[in-house]
């Protein structure tokens, strides 16, 4: 871990940072606006048969309670798609990116190990999702104080379901580094990282909407963000533990393998 | 010090087939090098692209790892001591890229504290590289690719490292500040630096190298003094005489490759001592003669010029690389 890096890292990613905050934030206000001012109609609707009740399944199966709508938003495209910015867009042009540009030689004369440097990025891009995920749990706080149903959150929970979302999305940011470490390009970096993040997603949302693919949901990282469960008082060890272990096991293929791998001239 | 330093790529059983690979399916970008530069000395390191230039560096400052052999920087170990030798290292990249966004003194700020030294020559190098503080809060994207150059010289060299490793440290510099920058290279020599300068520009090491070593196709093919290596090449003559009283140069010492031009001038090649030419040319009525001082690119291109043969794909293969012309 370098502290001088660690600096470059977040002065070069704050206004970045300060912008995803705010949205993701914003997002997770509009929540419980929307539980509060549609979810019974919703229910209604669902109730009438118009909809299809296997579609309510989707991110956690009680999409009309406070706390499943906010289940819903974890999993919502927004949601991934702004943490993914870090997760995925910040791990993988970190090195990857680095090395493509020719900057990385310029990091590397220096004396910093490649440990050092992969430990301080992973420092810092786990601290930028901490953040970001903090700013959910503000923003639900906060749309629910708006709409009035703050009595039906159970905030106590939110540092939980805070550590369930760091360790999905801090797993997958192990993996989008250890993607970046493992190539010289941007591209197959993010290919690969992105590939894992959507064929995972795919697995979660085909079994929860079809009761037949419902096997293939514990082969998806998705699956283990059981944040209704946690918003409801069930906290499912075992799943926070397979994510902890894929985010080690990523961790420790990229602390092998970024050292021992030979840099060529960037071409 | 090198010795014996190896760095293959690819894999010996796969791939053989396949253009650009030697024979065994490996590419060998550096065989077998043994040199040792001495403190206190510039040594030029000189190459075409591709000759294993580069590829010495990353191996000396841990980019890659060596296949065979050993090496010491500064004492310390290439493989273990990498982070111990960057740190006493001051090392411009060829071709360096830098952080665009950064203004020239951010990056120089930045780069110096990931260095950990006090950065006690920057004032003096941007003054001798005329870089003024306003052109520094400028963003390194709107450098010119002279400026960004200045700017890989500087981060170098800023907190005044024992050894400066130098790869193409003039490309992209105008003719005076080329000039500025060797005057910075005297005053480093003197100050009992070391300097590493990897170059194709052969004038420029003729300039200002103590030693220089010579590689070709990832192997050292000479490695001596940069006077010692023009002593021994020969000179181009041309002398004109009056009424066509040409001198009898046939089985003087040191003169080869006779010949007349058609305005009737004489022209030879003279190599080493320049005593037994003189000698043969007294006494007759010369008007007028030249002769060209030797120039490293031509001992240069005459080493280059020896024939080697070659696989169908144009790599060396090492039954038929020739060992080192001389290291000493």
């Amino acid at each position: 871990m370098n502290r001088v890096l660690f600096g470059h890292l977040w002065r070069s990613q704050r206004t970045k940072l300060l912008i995803i905050c705010v949205a993701m934030a914003a997002w997770n206000v509009f929540l419980p606006v929307i539980y509060q001012s549609f979810g019974i109609q919703m229910k209604a609707l669902v109730d009438s048969g118009i909809i299809p009740k296997q579609l309510t399944n989707f991110g956690g199966g009680d999409v009309f309670s406070l706390a499943g709508a906010i289940a819903l938003g974890y999993v919502h495209p927004i949601s991934i798609i702004l943490v993914s910015i870090f997760a995925i867009g910040f791990t993988t042009s970190a090195v990857a990116g680095e090395r493509q540009r020719g900057t990385l030689e310029v990091l590397l004369a220096r004396p910093l190990s490649r440990r050092a440097v992969y430990l301080t990025t992973l420092a810092a891009v786990l601290s930028f999702i901490g953040l970001v995920l903090a700013a959910a749990s503000v923003g639900t706080v906060v749309g629910s104080t708006i709409v009035g149903v703050l009595d039906e959150l159970a905030i106590d929970r939110l540092p939980m379901l805070w550590l369930n979302g760091m360790l999905l999305w801090g797993g997958f940011a192990a993996i989008g580094l250890a993607a970046s470490v493992s190539f010289d390009r941007l591209t197959p970096a993010i290919g690969v990282t992105v590939a894992i993040v959507i064929v995972m997603y795919f697995l979660d949302i085909l079994g929860s909407l079809w009761p037949d693919a419902k096997g293939l949901q514990p082969y998806s990282l998705f699956h283990y963000l059981a944040s209704r469960d946690i918003l409801t008082g069930v906290v499912s060890l075992g799943g926070l533990a397979i994510l902890a272990a894929v985010g080690a096991v990523a961790i420790g293929v990229a602390l092998v393998v970024f050292p021992r791998r030979d840099l060529a001239a960037p071409s | 010090m090198t010795v014996g330093l190896t760095k293959t790529y690819g894999h010996a059983t796969r791939r053989a087939h396949l253009p650009g690979r030697a024979a065994t399916g490996e590419v060998r970008a550096l065989e077998d090098l043994t040199i040792s530069v001495a403190e206190g000395e510039i040594f030029g390191f000189l190459g075409p692209n591709g000759a294993g230039k580069s590829t010495t560096i990353r191996l000396l400052l841990g980019y890659l790892h060596p296949t065979a052999g050993s090496a010491t920087v500064l004492g310390f170990d290439i493989v273990r001591d990498s982070v111990a030798i960057r740190g006493r290292v001051g090392y411009l990249p060829g071709g360096i890229a830098l952080y665009d966004s950064l203004s020239g003194e951010r990056l120089l700020d930045y780069l110096g504290e990931l260095t950990g030294r006090p950065s006690i020559r920057r004032a003096e190098l941007l003054d001798r590289l005329e870089l003024s503080a306003r052109t520094l809060r400028r963003p390194v994207r709107d450098y010119s690719r002279g400026m960004r150059q200045k700017i890989g010289i500087i981060q170098a060299l800023q907190h005044d490292p024992e050894l400066a490793i130098l790869d193409e440290p003039t490309e992209g510099l105008d003719p005076l500040m080329q000039r500025a920058f060797y005057a910075i290279l005297d005053d480093l020599k003197a100050a009992g630096r070391t300097i590493f300068f990897s170059s194709h520009v052969l004038s420029e090491v003729e300039r200002v190298c103590d030693r220089v070593a010579i590689v070709r196709r990832g192997r050292l093919v000479a490695l001596q003094d940069v006077a010692s290596l023009l002593e021994h090449r020969k000179r181009n003559v041309e002398l004109r005489a009056a009424d066509g009283d040409l001198p009898a140069l046939d089985g003087v010492a040191g003169v080869s490759g006779i010949g007349r031009t058609a305005d009737g001038r004489l022209t030879c090649q003279l190599e080493g001592d320049v005593g037994p030419f003189l000698a043969a040319i007294a006494g007759h009525r010369i008007t007028d003669l030249t002769i060209e001082p030797a120039h490293l690119e031509e001992a240069f291109l005459e080493l280059y010029e020896d024939t080697e043969p070659e696989d169908a794909d144009g790599a060396p293969t090492s039954q038929t690389v020739p060992p080192p012309v001389a290291v000493g």
